[in-house]
């Protein structure tokens, strides 16, 4: 009983860990997603100005 | 310059959440009835608050929208359900964890959690509707006015199901609620610290929106060229 | 007054376009008649047993018979951009909203009213003594279910995905009025009068109404912007 009990405090307090993990993962991705394409438009935009 | 103002406000969160966790697993005693697996609560309780808070701030940004038409609100809306939905989930997932122990079950279709659950299916569903529109004025007018419907459900919910039998405790902070005074403080200490990780989590997706709508503008004007 | 006649051109227009085709009353009524028949081949339920969950049973079966019907009431507007026609006309948005939510009402009526007599027969239930107030239980339902519907209808006509989205938010949000709706009806097939049922006759009726005002409410945004 004891041991299961302990055992579930860590589950409980890990899950809540990982879930927000998991989203600050996702939200790392996608902000490194979004760089990228800013970085690709904006140098798409700065050639064409160039070549005008 | 903004992206150094969030990583110290999410540092700082995350830092003051484990300080906390030190004072929950070292300095306070296993409850008398349920052993250690309590400590759960001192994730579980200020995590509904902030997902609580999150929701408010959502309702009250999606009717700015509708009045302003100014897409920022629309962004906060986004930002702060997106957080309250992460929120949930953890209250869901830690107290099904607890129950599991202090329970003996993982589910239990009373008041609470049915009204917890509809909640977080609710606003699954308006992230999943965000994902369907691409267009960014309908998508916020849209959005908007089903924010205001899922926030109108929820009360509605929680008296539905109130007169069924209620298995989770009733509220341990104040009234008669007979929590330890230490223990309460560490529920509260560990509120704001998960609100400063909430914010950091609200201010980097409010950047991605803008950062988005750049993108956007940009993208109109390779293909104008 | 004008609002009125507006409502009743588009429920006319409505209700007769689609007795001429039939295309969405058809696909509900087979459906919901084939899942009846269905659960009742594959479980042989007692009497006692049916009793207990003839009221999930039916509303899930028109919950989702509705669905067939719903998905059309805007999507039929779209060829020819009859949609955009309706709302430059000078019919108020609500008015278009009302008779279409009314012209639903109608046709799930009908659906339902061919459901109670297979209902009846195939899992040997008599509830003909409880005519009346049946009638008043669904009928309260079915607003709920089509008043809910039709918004959320329009709040994703023009989107990707628009046949996920609808069941998707509608099944969450109608939560509390189906769960009313099916402890009534269990209620009154077991021989109960309506009166000891009476705080989930209020509720129902209540969000009947909030529902009702929301959707008047918001159907404009939604539609004109």
């Amino acid at each position: 009983m004891d041991q299961r009990n302990i055992e579930f405090m860590f589950y409980g307090l890990a899950s809540a860990w990982v879930i927000l993990g998991v989203y600050a993962l996702t939200l790392l991705t996608r902000e490194r997603k979004i760089d990228a394409e800013l970085k690709r438009l904006r140098g798409l935009v700065e050639n064409r100005e160039e070549t005008k | 310059m903004r992206k150094s103002i969030i990583i110290l406000i999410a540092l700082l969160g995350v830092g003051w959440v484990v300080w906390n966790l030190h004072t929950v697993l070292l300095q306070l005693p296993d409850d008398a009835d349920q052993g250690p697996v309590y400590r759960i609560m001192f994730f579980h309780i200020p995590a509904w608050f902030s997902a609580g808070i999150a929701v408010f701030i959502a309702l009250g940004s999606s009717i700015g929208y509708l009045i302003t038409k100014n897409l920022k609100y629309d962004a906060v809306a986004l930002a702060t359900t997106e957080a309250a939905v992460a929120f949930l989930t953890i209250g869901l997932v830690t107290g099904s964890i607890w129950g599991r122990i202090s329970w003996g079950i993982w589910w239990t279709w009373d008041a609470r959690l049915t009204s917890a659950l509809v909640c977080w299916l609710l606003y699954a569903g308006y992230l999943v509707l965000r994902t369907a529109i691409e267009e960014p004025s309908q998508r916020a007018r849209i959005s908007a006015v089903l924010q205001i419907f899922a926030f109108a459900d929820i009360p509605i919910v929680w008296y539905s199901i109130e007169w069924f039998r209620t298995q989770h405790p009733g509220p341990v902070l104040r009234g008669s609620g007979e929590m330890d005074g230490a223990m309460k403080a560490a529920v509260y200490a560990n509120w704001p610290a998960l609100m400063l990780v909430a914010a950091a989590f609200v201010l980097l997706r409010l950047r991605q929106e803008e950062v988005k709508r750049e993108i956007d503008s940009l993208r109109r004007i390779v293909h104008a060229g | 007054m004008t609002f009125w006649r507006h409502t009743w051109t588009v429920l006319t227009k409505d209700l007769r376009a689609e007795l001429r085709t039939k295309e969405a009353v058809n696909a509900s009524f087979s459906f919901a008649i084939t899942i009846l028949l269905l659960i009742s081949f594959a479980f042989d339920p007692t009497e006692e047993m049916t009793r207990e969950f003839s009221g999930g049973l039916l509303w899930i079966v028109f919950a989702f018979a509705a669905v067939l019907i719903l998905n059309r009431s805007y999507a039929r507007e779209l060829p020819n951009d009859c949609l955009d026609a309706l709302i430059a006309s000078p019919a108020p948005a609500s008015a278009i909203f009302l008779g279409k939510a009314l012209s639903n009402l109608f046709l799930l009526l009908a659906v339902e009213a061919v459901c109670f007599p297979v209902f009846g027969i195939f899992y040997n239930v008599r509830w003909i003594g409880q005519f009346w107030p049946l009638l008043l239980v669904v009928v309260l339902g079915t607003w709920g279910l089509t008043v809910v519907g039709t918004m959320f209808s329009a709040l994703t006509v023009n989107i990707r995905l628009r046949e996920v989205m609808l069941p998707l938010l509608l099944y969450t949000t109608m939560i509390p009025g189906l769960l009313a709706s099916m402890q009534l009806t269990v209620h009154l097939l077991a021989g109960e009068p309506l009166s000891t049922a009476f705080v989930w006759l209020r509720f129902l009726i209540g969000f009947d109404v909030i529902f009702t005002a929301l959707a008047l409410t918001f159907v404009d945004t939604v539609l004109v912007g």
